[in-house]
């Protein structure tokens, strides 16, 4: 390979590499996620970055530090207690891709300073590298196949080029392989290593040699097809043993390679004759370059962003961090996460996403929802609909810290939802409770259309609020008013200039006189408690609180449809 | 007694020694508490949809029938939740259509025969006020703690199914059982306001202190909770001069103090 090529390829990937790392990394310092941290500048990051760095490293926590690394990010601790599977094949792909980049990549900077005699025919160097090849594969498979299948019937969440850095990481592996099988095939490289090794000028002294090699070490001779005359592959037995094995481990040793050999065999010729040992080797090794140069920008980032976020959570255990330090770690958080969907899995709010057809409720959705927000797209134009339902999702979230708890990066996604929910309400997306009383009940119902408020049920009204269609769950109310004399939001809010519009009771007469649309928007509605006082003390025992929820879910539905982008603000 | 143990979502975030000191207080009673991968009660979607919400539950209750348990729900919103949606799915054979189709989807079914239970009727029925008080060795006598029943453990009486929900005596009963005293405070059966301290949080503050000053003012010396909901309530609201705060303890860790238990084994 042309050194220049090499080095100008190297250093181009390197500087790629660099600058994406530098512009991925600045993102932390200036995404903006949350309304406590809207004020809080770059440099004001900068410096409680700096200051919390020193002060983790110059006191008692350091050795927490340590641990963290230890267990956190070196095994995975975190992972293991989830997906044994998924841990088993990061594992695997870690030691295996750091032992081949640092021992075999390396390998002149490295191995052979550690080494002496370092050649990359010797055992166990040839088993070694087949090992890590191998290693990195099955873990890579084990991954794969460890994956979370996506909530039935919910988009999966889109992911950050992950294809990309598979094919990389795959073609890296699969050229390498290809590369030494058709090494230990070759005729070429048999000429070329005994020309430097065993140094007969004869080619004809060399014939047992290659009886031996073609018939137990795989290498496709064209002359020299089975069946090999066996006194001379024992001729080549003494020559071997006394040129070659001291310095060549047997090729059969490299246990991936080796099979692969035995199947270029037929084509080895071909192979050998198109200098496949050449381009395999450029496209092993620019593969490596262009995996190099992407990392920023696929899914191997995750690599960098999540031992970053494990130490940074790990140093401020017990959320000990200030604004500034909140908001670097809230945007590292969403370069961190991979969507796995392990917290998918464990939401508790899972079966209401499903059944709402939202998953928007789901963390993996509302993480992506949340970048989004963060960096203005969710807000543009045509984006009207994916914002209504992020904020629909955001504003059922229980708060149960399930994700948090089953996090492999250790995320703190209930500070992150929590900065989020902040983030709609000021965007105009607030809870359903908020939203519906920014307008007032009249105003929403001449939306709907409906004049004064009269409206016909429609089927799907009646299958969501069936009492309020059910005539004969209210009409017996005989405005007796006791429902609103033990209603203590009625009681609560007398005498204050934001109380209650309506009482309990003249909700109920709305929906006697037909005009319950006028009831969907009011305060009363949106403002009870649903203590069910009021239902339980009904003399007619109308089901007035029943009859609230039922209004409030028909609001939702109802309002929503005709919600628009009126109230954003 | 065998129950698997509905935890809900506040009570493993937010008030952890909830789960604590009743494990430890229901250990000590023969009570044995089985965890299932239960979801939501379904509670937050009763104001988006009554269908998903049913379905949350049901799919919890169905998770239990599989297990061949009843349900014990320390939360009383839980509790007030899961015996909704069973009276919504055994008066509407749509709903129960509808949700018969999208359990089966994941290969679960609910016959109905899941009960749900809460704390205060299973302490003071199940094994029995007098079961508890012989058992009592450090008494809490001189305490005098005001009973915060929590709505959805009262009303609507024909789905909690506890108690008189105009005048309950089971909390006082059972606080009686520990040698503490309970007060007789005007408001104890009002909301504490938590359900609206998101959709309006002034609202839900006067609610909240208006229930603490009359604790007070009624010679409480701590309001006594069976419900997470509740007992962050009365921990979140912000006191002042002219708003006195008031100590809060969960009934278990007041049982489990008087069972004498320590206090760190109950979450104190």
């Amino acid at each position: 390979m042309s050194q220049a090529l090499f080095q100008t390829a190297l250093y181009a990937s390197l500087a790629l590499c660099a600058l994406g790392l530098v512009w991925r990394a600045s993102a932390w310092f200036l995404v903006r996620i949350g309304p406590d941290v809207r004020e809080i500048t770059f440099s004001e990051r900068v410096a409680a970055v700096y200051r919390g760095t020193i002060a983790a490293l110059f006191s008692r926590d350091l050795l927490g530090l340590a641990g963290a690394f230890f267990l956190d990010v070196l095994l995975l601790r975190r992972l293991f207690a989830h997906e044994k599977l998924r841990w088993f094949g990061h594992l695997l792909v870690l030691v295996g891709f750091t032992l081949l980049l640092s021992m075999h990549a390396l390998a002149p900077l490295v191995t052979a300073n550690l080494f002496q005699g370092y050649q990359p025919t010797l055992a166990p160097y040839l088993l070694l590298r087949d090992l890590c090849g191998a290693m990195v594969l099955a873990g890579v498979a084990m991954i794969y196949f460890g994956r979370r299948r996506p909530q039935p019937g919910l988009a999966q969440p889109r992911r950050p080029l992950g294809m990309v850095f598979i094919a990389l990481l795959g073609f890296v592996l699969l050229t390498g392989f290809l590369l030494e099988g058709h090494k230990i095939a070759s005729p070429r490289a048999f000429q070329r290593m005994t020309e430097r090794y065993v140094g007969y000028s004869d080619a004809q002294e060399l014939e047992p040699l290659r009886a031996l090699w073609a018939s137990e070490f795989a290498v496709a001779f064209d002359h020299l097809k089975a069946p090999i005359d066996p006194g001379l592959v024992a001729q080549g037995r003494k020559l071997h043993s006394d040129a070659c094995a001291s310095c060549h481990a047997r090729p059969e040793s490299a246990f991936v390679s080796f099979p692969v050999a035995r199947m270029l065999a037929p084509v080895t010729g071909l192979l050998d004759a198109a200098r496949a040992d050449v381009w395999l080797l450029y496209l092993h090794v620019f593969a490596c370059f262009l995996g190099l140069a992407s990392l920023p920008f696929t899914r191997l980032f995750h690599a960098v962003a999540v031992p970053l976020s494990l130490l940074v959570n790990a140093a401020a255990t017990n959320r000990g961090y200030s604004s500034a330090g909140r908001a670097v770690q809230r945007a590292l958080a969403l370069d961190a996460c991979v969507r796995c969907g392990i917290c998918d899995a464990r939401c508790s709010v899972a079966p209401l996403a499903r059944n709402l057809g939202n998953a928007g409720l789901l963390p993996s959705h509302k993480l992506i929802a949340s970048a989004a927000l963060a960096n203005g797209r969710l807000l543009r134009p045509g984006r009207e609909s994916d914002a209504l339902r992020a904020a629909d999702g955001a504003f059922l979230c229980t708060d149960c810290g399930r994700c948090t708890s089953s996090c492999p990066a250790g995320l703190d996604l209930e500070d992150l939802w929590q900065a989020a929910r902040g983030d709609l309400v000021a965007a105009g997306l607030p809870a359903p409770a908020h939203w519906v009383q920014e307008r007032p009940a009249l105003d929403w119902a001449e939306s709907l259309g409906s004049g004064c408020g009269l409206h016909a049920f429609s089927d799907a009204d009646a299958a969501c609020a069936p009492l309020s269609a059910d005539r004969n769950s209210f009409s017996r109310c005989v405005q007796c008013q006791t429902c609103t004399n033990v209603c203590p939001v009625v009681a609560h809010s007398i005498e204050k200039a934001d109380g209650v519009d309506l009482t309990p009771q003249k909700v109920m007469n709305l929906l006697r006189l037909g005009l319950r649309d006028l009831a969907l928007g009011s305060r009363m509605v949106w403002d009870c408690a649903t203590c069910y006082q009021c239902q339980e003390i009904c003399p007619e025992r109308v089901r007035v609180t029943d009859i609230m929820c039922e209004l409030r879910a028909l609001a939702v539905q109802r309002l929503g449809a005709v919600r628009g982008t009126r109230g954003r603000s | 007694m065998k129950y698997a143990l509905f935890l809900g979502c506040k009570i493993p975030s937010r008030l952890p020694a909830y789960e604590l000191s009743a494990r430890a207080v229901l250990g000590r009673l023969g009570v044995t508490l089985v965890d299932l991968e239960f979801d939501c009660c379904g509670y937050p979607a009763r104001n988006v949809s009554r269908d998903a919400f049913v379905l949350s539950a049901a799919r919890n209750l169905a998770l239990a029938e599989r297990a061949g348990l009843d349900v014990l729900a320390p939360c009383t919103c839980c509790f007030g939740t899961l015996r909704h949606a069973i009276r919504f799915l055994h008066e509407d054979a749509e709903l129960r259509l509808r949700v018969k189709q999208a359990l089966a989807a994941e290969r679960l079914t609910w016959s109905g025969n899941t009960a749900v239970e809460h704390l205060l009727p299973l302490l003071a029925r199940e094994i029995g006020a007098d079961t508890l008080a012989a058992a009592v060795c450090a008494p809490r006598t001189g305490l005098r703690v005001a009973a915060q029943y929590g709505c959805h453990a009262l009303r609507p009486s024909n789905v909690a199914r506890m108690d008189n929900p105009m005048a309950p005596t089971i909390f006082e009963t059972l606080i009686r059982a520990t040698g503490a005293t309970p007060v007789d405070w005007p408001r104890r059966l009002d909301c504490c306001g938590d359900p609206l301290h998101e959709a309006n949080g002034p609202l839900a503050a006067s609610m909240t202190r208006g229930k603490i000053s009359d604790a007070l003012e009624s010679g409480a010396q701590a309001i006594c909770t069976v419900c997470p909901h509740c007992h962050l309530r009365f921990d979140a609201v912000p006191a002042g001069a002219a708003d006195p705060a008031i100590p809060v303890l969960l009934y278990t860790q007041l049982l489990g103090l008087a069972l004498g238990l320590s206090a760190k084994s109950l979450g104190l």
